[in-house]
């Protein structure tokens, strides 16, 4: 029994990213664009940036496409010059960081030109970069995508993906830890948090980390010990997840890049999840002003306050 | 009438409050001669939306048993909508603190406005007798004590020190 | 001396070891991840995958505490670490790779400071390396004069042979003495061949070359263009074997704490920002040349060896697919 998926579409996917960057490049509509280049591996991709349109045949598409590239349009990326309207290439969980970053006000929509990905899903991070994807070897996120079509780009490939079904890990997965005592999850995150190294990978992807200085950066006064030792890392793991509550758009740059393996996306899922409940909030196509936790409304529960 | 009973466990108890309301009431249940554990100490804030969740994480992680976070009811925040920002922070900070495998009995958020001596001196009391009767909070103080293998030095002390908690 | 081991006298003689008071160290799994580990006994050990990180932390730990002081008044104690109390140990299935970075630490340990911490390890350690049968594409071990058959910095080294165990050799004083301490494991040499060495794809580099245009290229637009990509995180030097940059802080309470010495990297901005608010490494291009730069031509300088062994680790695991085997190999072509 095959359960490869179907990624035929890439192909066309890429040849349409090729022709559009080398018009807008060539026509000055943009000054630079932020997309996927082949690299040195077998079957593997990296950021790149192009600003001649000559370049735009090294641009592609594929299942080994598995960086969010919005983390390369926020302030915290001063490599990249900010000047005039930058394309990027994005798929639909990408282009919902995007949304949140014009949401917080760190992009405006119209310095920008999205290039949207019809997407039949991305590798895991397991996974080596020349296999094949199929329902073992794809991205966890992508098993429960909503977002295969990006909504509201400037411009997307006529391509369809074929809709594919595949179990959620990250619902399944959150449900069994709840299930668990607390006792019994204390031990599960001790260790897991416990192989951190704190090389801070999973905070510089993601869209959303872009302070000028971290607050776990900090020493004067130090709120999170910068040693990678079980507590501070605990600590670091608890304000990361926090600080993304009701902002993480979901793309789980932080779970695919994690060298240590720490399944850090069901943190950021969970607490999706319960402002979903709460608030009626999820991550969307949609700019918004406020997020969950920087509005209120009056009636907001407060069954747990005396 | 109030005599002190002795505990095999005292635990500590830190409050952060907001200095309109808690903390006004925390004074009038002094001023009235109320009693109320020993286990507390106040810490005060302008307003419990400037109570960072991190605080409670640190307090857990500095030694504290139990966590008491307490401002002014909805609607009367000094700063209008303090408390409506913290209300919603809170709610999903212990959410995730319950996830991570904290027990959220040790963990109580109030309002208690200046005129309320009486329900200050409920909150301190039920907490500290909950703690108590959980036991000291072992997790973040055994997670201080733990290193990477790699650094870890198995030394007499280190095994009296972790034995001491 | 050469001799033969079987899988199950291994796995005795690591249970023998362990018995006897030794630490020892090998690959394990840690919820999930392969990482080296002290083993508690020999069924955990997992020698088939290259661990996630580098043996390097069995002796420059990821975070370790050198000193501790105490507050009683106006009375201040400070407590040194004793690095006599460090185990007696064995580290086991080190590959190639892994094993010859430490004597390239070894140079910068015991340069112009001796790091008692890391040289006490040193001395107490006894290496037991393992050659390679597989390799990935992110491998260039070969690329740098290694190979996955080299016995550098293994004191006692296994090449897996056909019909199961290892050929086995020593090379050193510590090699030796584990051997014959245990000499009823190790059987004469059985003669069967070895399992094929795995090989890298990866061309040759040419390290000369390489050295000699980053002499004259600290300024050059290609850096712009490699690093742009790069998201400052500390990955790459954190599982490299030989990256050895450390950070020194102070943690605890007025009353209490410890002095620690923790893993650092050129990657992250905060590494060079100085008191002032001035960083001379203000951009991500600075810091990743920094990092080819000290790999191919500084340590060259003052050591004269490479500081990369080829594990391919830094391919592996860069968020944004980083290739340094791809860098190096470009540069060596300018």
């Amino acid at each position: 029994m095959t359960n490869t998926i179907d990624t035929s579409i890439y192909a066309a996917v890429t040849e349409a990213i090729q022709g559009e960057v080398r018009r807008i490049l060539s026509e000055g509509s943009v000054s630079a664009v932020v997309g996927y280049a082949a690299a040195r591996r077998k079957g593997s991709a990296q950021p790149i940036v192009i600003t001649d349109a000559a370049r735009a045949e090294e641009l592609v598409f594929s299942a080994a496409c598995v960086n969010n590239l919005a983390v390369y349009l926020t302030k915290a990326k001063k490599e990249i010059p900010k000047t005039g309207k930058i394309g990027i290439v994005v798929k639909g969980c990408d282009l919902k960081a995007l949304v949140g970053l014009m949401g917080e006000s760190q992009l405006k929509r119209e310095d920008l030109y999205l290039i949207g990905v019809p997407c039949a899903g991305v590798l895991a991070s397991t996974a080596q970069p020349s296999q094949e994807l199929t329902g073992d070897t794809i991205a966890p996120k992508c098993r429960e995508c909503d977002a295969r079509l990006p909504a509201g780009c400037d411009f997307v490939p006529d391509q369809r993906p074929v809709s594919i079904e595949l179990a959620g890990k990250y619902s399944a997965e959150i449900a069994r830890l709840e299930a668990m005592t607390p006792a019994e999850r204390w031990a599960y995150w001790k260790e897991q948090f416990k192989k951190c190294i704190k090389c801070y990978a999973c905070r510089q992807v993601c869209p959303f980390c872009f302070c000028e200085q971290c607050l776990c950066d900090r020493n004067k006064p130090q709120m999170v010990e910068t040693t990678p030792r079980p507590a501070g890392n605990t600590a670091w793991h608890i304000v990361r997840a926090m600080h993304l509550a009701g902002r993480c758009a979901g793309c789980a740059e932080c779970e695919r890049v994690c060298p240590m393996d720490i399944p850090l996306n069901l943190l950021n899922r969970k607490m999706a999840k319960e402002l979903k409940e709460l608030y009626d909030y999820e991550a969307g196509f949609e700019v918004r002003e406020k997020g969950p936790l920087a509005m209120y409304d009056e009636k907001d529960d407060q069954s747990f306050i005396k | 009438m109030h005599h002190k009973e002795k505990h095999a466990f005292e635990p500590k108890i830190i409050a952060f409050v907001c200095t309109w309301c808690t903390y006004a009431g925390a004074d009038l249940a002094g001023t009235s001669r109320m009693q109320y554990p020993a286990n507390v100490r106040v810490l005060k804030f302008p307003c419990t939306g400037r109570i960072d969740p991190v605080f409670i994480l640190k307090a857990f992680q500095q030694g504290a048993d139990g966590v008491l976070v307490s401002g002014c009811h909805p609607g009367d925040c000094h700063y209008i909508a303090g408390n409506f920002h913290a209300r919603r922070r809170f709610a999903a900070f212990r959410k995730l603190l319950e996830f991570v495998g904290v027990d959220l009995g040790r963990l109580q958020f109030s309002w208690v406005s200046a005129a309320e001596g009486g329900k200050w001196v409920e909150m301190v009391t039920d907490l500290t007798e909950r703690v108590r009767g959980m036991g000291p909070m072992r997790e973040f103080k055994e997670l201080g004590l733990e290193e990477q293998w790699s650094g870890a030095i198995d030394t007499p002390e280190l095994r009296e020190a972790y034995d001491s908690i | 001396m050469q001799t033969y081991l079987s899988e199950n006298n291994l796995k005795t003689l690591l249970d023998r070891l362990i018995a006897g008071g030794k630490r020892v160290i090998a690959p394990r799994l840690d919820a999930g991840t392969p990482l080296y580990g002290p083993l508690a006994d020999a069924a955990g050990v997992v020698l088939d995958q290259l661990p996630r990180r580098s043996a390097k932390e069995a002796f420059f730990p990821v975070c370790e505490d050198i000193m501790s002081y105490d507050k009683e008044g106006q009375q201040v104690t400070l407590t040194d670490v004793n690095p006599a109390s460090f185990p007696e140990t064995v580290l086991v299935g080190v590959r190639p790779c892994d094993a010859a970075a430490i004597p390239v630490l070894d140079a910068v340990f015991s340069w112009d400071y001796k790091d008692e911490f890391f040289l006490e390890r040193r001395k107490k350690t006894t290496i037991i390396g393992l050659a390679c049968t597989q390799a990935d594409d992110a491998c260039f071990c070969t690329a740098v004069g290694l190979s996955p058959a080299d016995p550098k910095g293994s004191d006692l080294f296994l090449t897996p042979v056909e019909g199961g165990g290892y050929a086995c050799e020593t090379f050193t004083e510590k090699g030796e003495t584990l051997v014959n301490g245990n000499r009823e494991l190790f059987a004469e040499p059985n003669g069967a061949p070895a399992l094929p060495p795995a090989e890298p794809q990866t061309e040759k580099f040419d390290l000369k070359k390489v050295k000699a245009w980053l002499d004259d290229h600290f300024e050059d637009p290609a850096w712009d263009g490699i690093a742009v990509r790069c998201v400052g995180c500390g990955a790459c030097a954190f599982l490299c074997p030989a990256c050895h940059c450390f950070d020194i802080v102070d943690e605890g309470t007025e009353k209490a704490g410890k002095r620690r010495k923790s893993w650092d990297a050129c990657g992250f901005w905060k590494f060079t920002h100085h008191a002032s608010g001035h960083n001379p490494r203000d951009l991500q291009p600075k810091r990743y040349r920094n990092r080819i730069m000290h790999k191919f031509k500084y340590y060259d300088d003052k050591f004269g060896q490479t500081l990369c062994t080829g594990c391919g680790r830094c391919i592996r695991f860069c968020p944004v697919g980083i290739d340094i085997a791809a860098i190096v190999s470009e540069i060596s072509k300018k």
